[in-house]
Order: C-alpha cells, then sequence, then structure tokens
C-alpha cells in the first residue's frame, strides 16, 4: 500500500497562505511535522511525497523535509518522490549528497524511479537493474551484474541501509511506486 | 555636535567603504546627518546601506539621524519608485521634498526595497519576484529558464541568512541595470543588508578556537562563504551561501559579502575586485551582494 502526501496540500495548510514555494526553515520543519503526523497514523509502507504543485524548493526546505524525514531514526516506511522538477532535483541532491543519504524519485511519465542523493557506485547499478526486472536475490544479482557475490551482498545491504530496497528473506524488492 | 556623513555620488559596493568610515567609531557619540544631496545614482546595495545605518543607530538609542534627500528630482523620483523613502521615514527625520511613492515601479525595479523581519516575508519575498525574474534572467540577461528558480533559491537563501542569523531584521532590493564600467552588460543584482551581529559574532562560540589569533571578521567571512560553515551544529546547515556560490560560477557572476571590517568575494574574469579586503572602516551587521551578469551573446 502506498500512501500518497500532496506536499502543496501540506504547505498551505502549513503556512495558512496560498504560496507554492517551499521554502523556509521554519516552513519545512511545519511540513515536515505534518508529514510524520500523517504517517504515524498511516499502515502503508511507502509514503509518495508528491511535489507537482510545489514551484521552488530551497536548500532549507529540501534538507528541513527530505534530508530531516531520511535521517528520522526507525523510519518504518520507504520515501520516494514524484512529480519533481529539474530545480527541486538540484536542491534535493545536493542536500542529501552533503549529508550522504539517498532517495528515490519518479520521473514525470515513468515508473522505474532514479536515485538522488549519494550511494556507492554498485548500489546505484543495483538499484537500478532491481527497479528495472524485480526482485532480485544476492546471487542473482551477482550473475546479472557479473559480479563476485560478495560484492552484489554489499551493494544490497547498502541499498536496504538507505532503505531504497526492500529485503523479504533472502530477496531484495524494489520499493513500491505505483 | 552632528556628525555629517556624505552619501557617494555614485554610490554602490565600491564606494560603501567612504560612506562607512563617516560614522567613525561606532556608534557615533553625535547626533547623524546623513547627507544625499549630492547623490546622482544609488545601487540597491547603496540604499538598503543607507537604512541599514538608521537601524543600527535606533537600536544602538542614539538621536533618530537626520536625512537630506536628493536634491535631483530624477535621482528623488528614482529612490522613491525604488521604495526607499517608505522605509527611510521609519528611521530618519528627512529634509528635503520627497515625491510621493505612489508612483509605479520602473521595470528594472524586480524587488523594492523590503524588509525581512522573519521567514513568512522570505515567503513574500520570494512570491513576488517569480513573474518578474522570469522577464529579466531569461529575456534579458540570456539565461536558460531554469536560472529564474535558481535565482529564486538564492534570493531565498540570502534572506534567510538575516531571519537565522542577524538577531535583528534587515533589507533586501533587487534590480537589473547596466554595468557599463566594469563589464558593459546588463546585470540583476540582489542586495541584502542587516544590522545585526554579524558574522564574526554569530560563528564565534564554535568556529573561533580552530582559527586562533587568526579569528576575525575576515577568517568569519572565509568560514562561511569557502568553507560553508554555520553556527549551528545540525549538520545540514551552512548550504545556502555554497550553493549560491556554485550557480554563480555557471553564471560568471559575483557574490560579496561586507560584515564589521571585511569584505570578501568570489571574484568573476570581468571583475578587478580582490577577493579578500579587511581592516575596512567597520560598519554593523552584512551586507551580501550578488551580480548576476547578462550572458555573453557568443555563448548564448
Amino acid at each position: 500500500m502506498i500512501q500518497t502526501i500532496q506536499m502543496g496540500h501540506v504547505l498551505r495548510e502549513a503556512v495558512a497562505a496560498p504560496y507554492r514555494n517551499l521554502v523556509t526553515r521554519p516552513t519545512g520543519a511545519a511540513v515536515r511535522i505534518r508529514i510524520e503526523a500523517t504517517l504515524a497514523d498511516s499502515h502503508c509502507l511507502t509514503a509518495l511525497l508528491d511535489f507537482s504543485e510545489i514551484e521552488l524548493v530551497d536548500l532549507s526546505c529540501a534538507d528541513e523535509v527530505v534530508a530531516k524525514l531520511l535521517l528520522t531514526p526507525q523510519t518504518a516506511y520507504f520515501l520516494v518522490l514524484q512529480g519533481l522538477r529539474e530545480d527541486h532535483h538540484e536542491a534535493i541532491d545536493h542536500v542529501l549528497t552533503h549529508h550522504g543519504l539517498a532517495i528515490a524519485a519518479v520521473p514525470p511519465g515513468c515508473r522505474a524511479p532514479r536515485l538522488l542523493g549519494w550511494v556507492a557506485a554498485d548500489a546505484r547499478e543495483a538499484f537500478a537493474h532491481i527497479s528495472e526486472t524485480g526482485p532480485l536475490d544476492a546471487s542473482g544479482l551477482a550473475r546479472a551484474m557479473s559480479w563476485p557475490e560478495s560484492r552484489s551482498r554489499e551493494a544490497l545491504e547498502d541499498l536496504t541501509l538507505h532503505r531504497l530496497v526492500r529485503p523479504v528473506g533472502e530477496l531484495y524488492y524494489p520499493i513500491q511506486t505505483a | 555636535m552632528t556628525r555629517v556623513i556624505e552619501v557617494p555620488t555614485h554610490f554602490d559596493d565600491r564606494s560603501f567603504d567612504t560612506f562607512a568610515a563617516g560614522f567613525g567609531e561606532w556608534p557615533p557619540a553625535e547626533k547623524v546627518l546623513i547627507d544625499a544631496r549630492g547623490a546622482q545614482w544609488a545601487s540597491p546595495y547603496g540604499l538598503i546601506g543607507i537604512l541599514t545605518a538608521g537601524q543600527a543607530l535606533a537600536e544602538a538609542k542614539r538621536e533618530k539621524p537626520l536625512l537630506t534627500v536628493p536634491t535631483s528630482d530624477e535621482v528623488k523620483r528614482y529612490w522613491a519608485r525604488a521604495g526607499f523613502f517608505n522605509q527611510a521615514a521609519e528611521l530618519f527625520e528627512m529634509h528635503g521634498k520627497v515625491p510621493r511613492s505612489g508612483a509605479t515601479g520602473p521595470s528594472d525595479v524586480l524587488l523594492d526595497v523590503t524588509p525581512v523581519r522573519a521567514s513568512e516575508d522570505v515567503h513574500g519575498v520570494v512570491h513576488k519576484i517569480s513573474e518578474g525574474a522570469s522577464r529579466i534572467l531569461h529575456g534579458e540577461l540570456g539565461l536558460e529558464m531554469k536560472a529564474t528558480l535558481r535565482f529564486s533559491m538564492a534570493l531565498s537563501e540570502a534572506c534567510q541568512n538575516i531571519v537565522e542569523h542577524a538577531g535583528t531584521s534587515g533589507w533586501v532590493a533587487v534590480q537589473a541595470y547596466t554595468f557599463r564600467r566594469r563589464l558593459g552588460r546588463r546585470v540583476v543584482v540582489i542586495a541584502v543588508s542587516d544590522a545585526g551581529v554579524g558574522f564574526r559574532r554569530s560563528l564565534e562560540s564554535t568556529h573561533a578556537k580552530r582559527f586562533g589569533e587568526r579569528w576575525g571578521d575576515g577568517a568569519a567571512l572565509e568560514a562561511a562563504l569557502i568553507q560553508g560553515v554555520s553556527r549551528f551544529r545540525d549538520p545540514g546547515r551552512g548550504q545556502g551561501l555554497a550553493f549560491i556560490k556554485r550557480f554563480l560560477d555557471q553564471w560568471e557572476g559575483k557574490i560579496s559579502i561586507r560584515s564589521g571590517t571585511a569584505r570578501l568575494s568570489i571574484v568573476p574574469p570581468w571583475d578587478e575586485d580582490i577577493p579578500l579586503s579587511d581592516h575596512l572602516p567597520y560598519f554593523p551587521g552584512a551586507q551580501v551582494q550578488i551580480i548576476i551578469p547578462a550572458q555573453d551573446p557568443k555563448s548564448r
């Protein structure tokens, strides 16, 4: 199950004004608190943050909302972004790279997500492959990528740590985006 | 006794130090008169610098300063259209006839002189700038469309520095004009100024020790602009100026920050400014100027 959160709606509630710009730290913090409250009441495994109504995301808000949601300890859900424009990508990618964090973002018109932020190169390749082909175990990924199994295991552990794949038994599932 | 401080005829970041020197020891003991009668032109940096001086004097509990308005009708009208007199009326005892503020702004005033007191004001600034910024940046300066949003982001981050670090309110203004002498091209200039604690005091408790005897206004500016440090321990802080710097690299833009007795600039190839100027006349708070030039027609 996926919980979609319209960022434009959350923003309007948080600032009590018709602005479409996600700017300033206090605004970002207010938006994040509302998202956390929504997710606390949700039984969904994946939260899809939809930015399509948002005009501008500045670095402060990217940090307060996206980075801090990812940094929240014991998060039970997977986070995915959608409806991002190129400049949104840029701000979010910048802050996540600064923190050594990463998130999946679904480009408009695509089903396969791309990664924003920082993960090791192997983990990035593994993410792209699993998103494309579906769940795999470490040996399956090793075969597909022509890697030794230890390398594919390390890449999958890296993705699990970043909450970019969902491990179930021996298999690693792509995050559900639709 | 009254200390008379003359506004330079051509008042911008280059002549700002002459203006700052006029105050002598800060805060000046005498009543201050800011004499703008001879002013022929002022950049947004100059205009909000005057307001910052007025604000700093008020916060230092000095007598309300006097301001004599420019003699030139054309200059007065321009200052009025830029929103300067509306804000100055609260801080200065004005002398001279001020044009009515109802006049509509010229097309090159992208954002008239606007106070920044809280984060809500930053929302207002970003909202207000969005339409005009696209027209000027893309239409006149030949920057790519996405530059408009980066520009708004830079503006937002620069204004937030006031709210987050100054400990008081400040001002922002954005204008487009032609840099005839330095560049011979159109530019957009963002000027942000506050009368707050300045970079050195803001960063002192968390970073002074690391710099040892080198610590001062210049070192504090280097720490903030070059190293991206912040007074907050939150590791996500301090990215705003780094991001602005990255944008400006792509556009051959310039950022300079003056705080206390130092000014640090990231100097593009078209400018001959000194990267770090130290031992300047003291001026309260921090003043930031961001210049984005029209792209060279050959590279468009």
